[in-house]
């Protein structure tokens, strides 16, 4: 056996000099760098869970719940009942039609504003539809709503005739002003949830995580001195978007700009303890931005950002209620174009602090300040 | 008094025992070194002994109650390396909970004392390894505490600056502080007042450099008998 040639390697080799051997041989060299990958992978218990769950999730999420198609838009009559409304209405289940009637306009714009129902069919003494209103604030549901109704009454043989439509909140339907609310809460997520599991899991990966481990800084001290810097440059990323919705786009600010800032430090908080979370469980910069991008994807699909949430269906419905973005774009919204209060919006600001205490007591509980 | 101590220290990683009944004590003033091949155990005794790691059994000292006393310059380079030296130092020195003025006090006499004060502009990523491992050393010495443990702190650096390093070490031993040293160079631990040396977790001898080289030309032949 040859054990150093000096001259192996020193001279480049011609490509019709390469052996049956030599081939054999990078062969092998191929064939162990594959298997030393797959053992690599196998060994990384996160990576391994990432990649089963990652396309489960995905299936799940473009299966099922992104789903363009909106049904059961919630829909209520006014001034006067008629089943032939009803029936022309409920014909292919694009429309929900609540029983009972609102009284009046007012009643039906203020069932609209908070929520309870998407489109309000004002019906004459006659029992003939006269004016539709639609909630504007949710673009695919009021884009659906609008087409549906002109496709039902040219089906409805008279039961619909043609009727005047009034799109609330966002009138011309422009994508913008349903986006930057929405997007307000998805650019803090961004800063919020990947910056702050980067920054911890990058004192661990340098080690200097172990040299603050040995100095009177507490625990406590540790994760709130991590997180403030991301909480200031997330909230002055709400600023700048804010600012730029509104004097580059003209996305209204109807409700109270304090009541928006004081949500926005709610569902920060939310995400910046998911953030810390995350560094509990990381070892390195690449597996914190892998799981960063495990949580943030379900927030961009299933938080109503973009699809309907009533649109999809009740087994992975359950998902969007317990991912904050998904109350925060709600609220963002509410207050930004439809102008709510804190009076009307009690129960989604008790969620989101209720989900700030949590992330932030389980962050807290897992973080640790010895290195076991 | 003792200053650092383990007393039957064991600690385990999953089957794998690191410290096996481990028993130190370190006087105050005296300067004592741990030896051993890679894997003894040394980076593991020096963690538990500053509270980093919890012993399965046995007892440290000063362990986490006693951080406050505690300087510890561990393995490798663990500052942040986007900072300049000077603001290592500053914050440091904040995070020890140093007034101001008493932390730029400490910084310019331990950056003098540590032959930094020219370097204090430069970012702590560029330093050399021998003044990384010095500047490592100033800040775990900015609180000014009685005693110190530095992990393997020449590993990877250029003789002179080891030697440079030695003098720091040696100064601060002179000056009353309780140092306890592990390195995996027998040249290195000849300069203690005790060596330690550990083996498979366990300690195998324990003495004065003299006692323990005996009639062997030096302390690595004897180590070398010992563990064969």
């Amino acid at each position: 056996m040859i054990v150093g040639n000096p001259s192996a390697g020193a001279t480049r080799r011609d490509e019709s000099e390469v052996t049956p051997d030599a081939r054999w041989q990078g062969w092998q060299r191929l064939r162990s760098l594959v298997r030393k990958e797959f053992i690599e992978i196998r060994r990384d218990r996160r990576t391994l869970a990432l990649i089963v769950a990652v396309p489960v999730i995905l299936l799940v999420i473009f299966g099922y719940a992104a789903t363009f198609d909106v049904h059961h838009v919630p829909t209520e009559l006014v001034d006067h009942d008629s089943l032939a409304v009803r029936a022309a209405l409920g014909a292919h289940g694009d429309f929900a039609v609540r029983s009972g009637v609102a009284g009046n306009l007012g009643t039906a714009e203020a069932d609209i504003q908070h929520g309870r129902v998407a489109v309000a069919v004002v019906v004459g003494a006659d029992g003939r539809p006269a004016q539709v209103l639609i909630d504007g604030s949710n673009l695919l549901t009021a884009m659906t709503a609008e087409r549906e109704l002109t496709a039902l009454q040219l089906q409805s043989e008279g039961a619909l005739p043609a009727m005047s439509v009034v799109v609330l909140y966002n009138p011309s339907l422009r994508s913008t002003t349903f986006m930057v609310p929405g997007l307000v809460g998805m650019i803090m997520v961004q800063v919020a949830l990947v910056l702050t599991a980067l920054g911890v899991v990058r004192e661990r990966e340098r080690g200097t995580i172990e040299q603050l481990m040995i100095t009177p800084l507490t625990k406590l001290e540790l994760m709130i001195g991590k997180t403030i810097p991301y909480l200031l440059i997330a909230l002055a990323d709400l600023c700048f978007v804010l600012l730029v919705g509104w004097g580059l786009f003209g996305v209204p600010i109807r409700g109270s700009v304090f009541l928006l800032f004081g949500e926005a430090f709610l569902f920060l908080t939310a995400t910046l303890g998911m953030g810390l979370l995350i560094s509990t469980v990381a070892q390195t910069q690449l597996q914190a931005m892998q799981m960063s991008v495990f949580v943030q994807l379900p927030q961009m699909l299933l938080s109503g950002l973009i699809f309907p949430v009533a649109s999809m269906p009740w087994g992975v419905r359950w998902l969007s209620y317990v991912l904050p973005l998904t109350y925060f774009a709600s609220v963002a919204r509410d207050v930004m174009l439809k102008g709510l209060g804190l009076g009307d919006l009690w129960s989604e600001t008790i969620v989101l602090a209720g989900m700030a205490v949590v992330f932030v007591s389980l962050a807290a509980f897992r973080f640790r300040k010895t290195l076991d | 008094m003792i200053e650092i101590l383990a007393d039957g220290v064991v600690k385990t990683f999953g089957s794998t025992r690191a410290l096996d009944r481990v028993d130190l004590a370190v006087p105050a003033g005296e300067l004592w070194g741990v030896v051993g091949a890679d894997g003894a155990g040394k980076t593991t005794l020096l963690r538990c002994i500053a509270g980093l790691l919890r012993v399965d059994t046995g007892k440290v000292l000063p362990g986490q109650a006693g951080q406050a006393r505690l300087g510890f310059a561990q393995q490798g380079f663990h500052l942040y390396p986007d900072l300049t030296v000077e603001e290592n130092v500053a914050f440091f020195g904040a995070v020890y909970g140093l007034h101001p003025s008493a932390a730029a006090a400490n910084a310019e006499e331990l950056l003098a004392f540590a032959g930094l004060t020219d370097r204090r502009s430069s970012l702590a990523g560029q330093l050399s390894g021998g003044m990384k491992q010095k500047l490592t050393l100033v800040c775990s010495l900015l609180h000014q505490p009685p005693v110190l443990l530095l992990d393997e702190p020449t590993t990877g650096v250029d003789p002179l600056s080891r030697l440079e390093f030695w003098d720091l070490v040696e100064h601060l031993h002179v000056a009353g502080s309780t140092v306890l040293l592990a390195s995996a160079y027998f040249d290195e631990v000849e300069r203690c007042d005790r060596i330690v040396y550990l083996d498979h977790g366990r300690v195998v001898a324990s003495g004065t450099p003299r006692d323990l080289r005996g009639e062997h030309p030096t302390l690595e032949d004897a180590f070398l008998e010992m563990i064969s």
